[in-house]
């Protein structure tokens, strides 16, 4: 069990400033999924925590010690890397008690160990093969078991699951999550899927070219986006974005597009934005937001909108709906047999209160 | 069987390749075959028909000798000492140019400013032709105005003046030192390609695990780079076995035959003593002693992997 304090790292790559003043706490027990584009520095911060980069500057303290100049192997952490790097010439067994053997342990708790740990992931009947005679399912397995058996304090994972299908990848995602249950170990989770950082994640750090955009409770990222980029990059399909402007709107404010369609703000983001009036915004909404309206009165917040639909794309149990507003693109989010080709028209609705209005000149939601 | 007709005719359109019939591609490259067996095949032939005549300086003796080269040959004592030296050299020598080659790559296979400066003025001994190596060494082992003497001089505050290359004490580390100077830039080179491409994260994950330096060098690299080691050493070995050029610029095989390898003694019986078919036999005797160890290596290496 281990809680880290990171403190303004920073890490250079000859002229590349890969991380950029990271602060951050991690709670003892707590999976934290580092994510972000790609090149944001998910792998560099990761490596520097395990000990395999050196750092410029700042301190990593595990269980408050500080560890900057303790060598990887002293530091009691485990890692799985994306291409799982399971030593080719030793079997299952010798590569999960690899770790074991060279910390001395005896014989007999080796084999007891990397038993137990063989179990634990389903993998006993593959301990005399050797690494090239497994699926890719079954290497992420034994790289997982070769992390566990040691029993660290702090688990690594570098996108683990990115070399899998989609299907197994799914299947490691819910294990991984279990695995961290039972273990109750504190783990860190480098991913560029959005959705495996919401699954799987305590806490979700979220990085943009080296330093954190915002931190937090899944589903307060999700709701609570602080920018542009948290909350496009958060969602699939990914938030509809339209330019507009701020408009008095009788009681309330209102959004006006470029074809004078307004819509209209609810009370609470009215009062936030009062000083604003007049001013160019972004305007964000999810498609999950923007459903078929219901007969009869909207609930409080929620805009009425007539639309042609130019695109369908059914995945299902919902089906994808894009039309245009102003000009722009727009997704929605509609039940299966909503729509059944493009081409018809719809009334959809608009639920206002879980939109947000970005400031275009700092791409900050205000 | 019953296989269907079209499939069958698919199939073997497969197996034959882009000609349809397999045996017009032995047609196409007959003739080059023909050439190039001929220019090697065809020393060799002669070289073994000399081995069983009698030609020598005294008498152009074309006649069937039988083994008589042979049986000369196993009851030669300079013959056997010759040989003797070469393996000598080659157990020394490959072990020590085994050993600096790895420590230089692994002293250089990671990033580090100048790095490439450092590589290229380390390998530059191995662009030297071997016979300029040798000469130049000679010069340096001089025993007068040599260098060497004069650097060991100088730590044993007072005149040294060793004759290297003609005290049978001092010869065999003379050549030893030349030969490992001009041939660790090769171990150095090929095991530096072979340390560049073992997976770094097998190597940062032993890290991890705790695993000292020994151990991830003997558990993780050296098995990574087994076939690349082996394929240097058989190359130098078979070097080693062929030495001549040093040998022959520093020492002549002298003082006497002390530094005599099995290639000086060839060349002296050869082209200085006129034995010709007797030179004939020991160098027989050399391909087949180098041909089956190299079958044996090779095969060793592929079922290795
Ligand atoms: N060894 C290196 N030498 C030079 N630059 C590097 C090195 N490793 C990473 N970088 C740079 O540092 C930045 C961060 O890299 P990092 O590997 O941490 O990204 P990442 O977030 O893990 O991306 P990805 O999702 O693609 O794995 C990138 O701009 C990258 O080009
Ligand atoms: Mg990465």
């Amino acid at each position: 069990m281990a809680h880290i304090r990171i403190s303004s790292l920073h890490k250079y790559y000859d002229s590349v400033h890969a991380v950029r003043g990271i602060d951050l706490d991690i709670r003892d027990g707590e999976f934290t999924v580092l994510v972000g584009p790609s090149g944001c520095g998910k792998s560099t911060m990761l490596r520097a925590i395990a000990g395999l980069e050196n750092i410029d500057s700042g301190t990593i303290e595990i269980d408050d010690e500080v560890v900057n100049n303790l060598a990887p192997g002293d530091r009691d952490v485990a890692m799985v890397f994306q291409n799982y790097a399971l030593y080719p010439y030793m079997n299952v067994f010798d590569n999960i008690a690899f770790g074991l053997r060279a910390r001395k342990f005896p014989a007999r708790e080796i084999t007891a160990r990397v038993q137990a740990a063989a179990e634990t992931l389903d993998i006993v009947e593959l301990l005399k093969r050797l690494p090239r005679q497994l699926s890719g399912g079954q290497r992420q397995r034994v790289a997982i078991g070769r992390a566990i058996v040691r029993d660290a304090r702090l688990f690594l994972f570098d996108e683990p699951l990115s070399n899998l299908d989609a299907q197994l990848r799914e299947g490691m995602r819910v294990e991984i999550k279990q695995l961290h249950q039972r273990l109750g170990k504190t783990m860190i989770y480098v991913t560029h899927d959005q959705i495996e950082a919401m699954t799987l994640a305590d806490r979700i750090v979220l990085l943009k070219d080296g330093s954190i955009e915002q931190e937090g409770a899944p589903l307060d990222l999700f709701e609570r986006p602080v920018s542009r980029f948290v909350a496009g990059f958060l969602g699939s399909p990914s938030m509809n974005f339209l330019p507009a402007k701020l408009v008095e709107n009788g009681t309330y404010l209102g959004l006006r597009f470029a074809d004078d369609v307004t819509l209209a703000l609810p009370a609470a983001a009215s009062q936030r934005l009062a000083s604003r009036v007049g001013q160019d915004v972004t305007f964000g909404v999810r498609t999950e937001h923007i459903t078929p309206a219901r007969d009869g009165e909207l609930d409080d917040g929620f805009v009425d909108l007539l639309v042609t639909i130019d695109l369908t794309q059914p995945t299902g149990s919902r089906t994808y709906a894009s039309f245009k507003l102003a000009g722009v693109a727009v997704q929605a989010e509609l039940r299966a047999h909503d729509v059944e080709q493009p081409g018809e028209q719809i009334k959809l609705q608009i639920d206002m209160n879980r939109a947000i209005v970005i400031d275009p000149s700092t791409e900050l939601v205000i | 069987m019953s296989v269907p007709r079209a499939t069958a005719a698919v199939s073997e359109q497969w197996v034959g390749g882009p000609f349809g019939d397999s045996r017009f591609k032995y047609f196409l490259i007959a003739p080059a075959l023909f050439i190039m067996l001929s220019i090697a095949l065809f020393p060799l032939i002669n070289l073994l028909v000399v081995s069983f005549q009698g030609i020598s300086i005294i008498a152009e003796n074309k006649s069937f000798h039988g083994i008589l080269n042979y049986q000369r040959l196993a009851g030669d004592s300079r013959m056997w000492k010759s040989l003797l030296h070469t393996v000598g050299l080659l157990l020394v020598a490959l072990p020590i140019e085994l050993i600096f080659g790895m420590a230089m790559a692994l002293l250089f296979v990671d990033k580090m400013r100048g790095r490439q400066i450092f590589v290229a003025l380390l390998v530059l001994p191995m662009v030297i032709a071997p016979i300029v190596a040798g000469a130049t060494w000679r010069l340096m082992f001089d025993n007068q105005f040599g260098p060497i003497n004069q650097i060991i001089g100088w730590f044993a505050g007072r005149d040294v003046t060793i004759v290297w290359l003609a005290d049978s004490s001092f010869v065999w580390p003379a050549i030893l030192a030349t030969e490992v100077w001009h041939s660790t830039p090769f171990m150095f080179i090929i095991l530096l390609a072979g340390l560049a491409g073992v997976d770094r994260s097998q190597i940062e994950s032993a890290q991890i695990d705790g695993a000292s330096a020994a151990r991830i060098f003997f558990k993780i690299i050296l098995p990574a780079i087994r076939p690349v080691l082996a394929v240097a050493i058989l190359i130098r070995a078979l070097d080693l076995f062929r030495i001549f050029d040093i040998i022959w610029a520093l020492t002549r095989g002298g003082p006497g035959t002390v530094t005599e390898t099995i290639s000086t003694f060839t060349f002296v019986k050869a082209f200085e003593q006129f034995d010709t078919s007797f030179a004939a036999a020991v160098a027989i005797t050399v391909v087949l002693i180098l041909t089956a160890v190299t079958i044996y290596a090779l095969r060793r290496i592929e079922i290795a992997r």
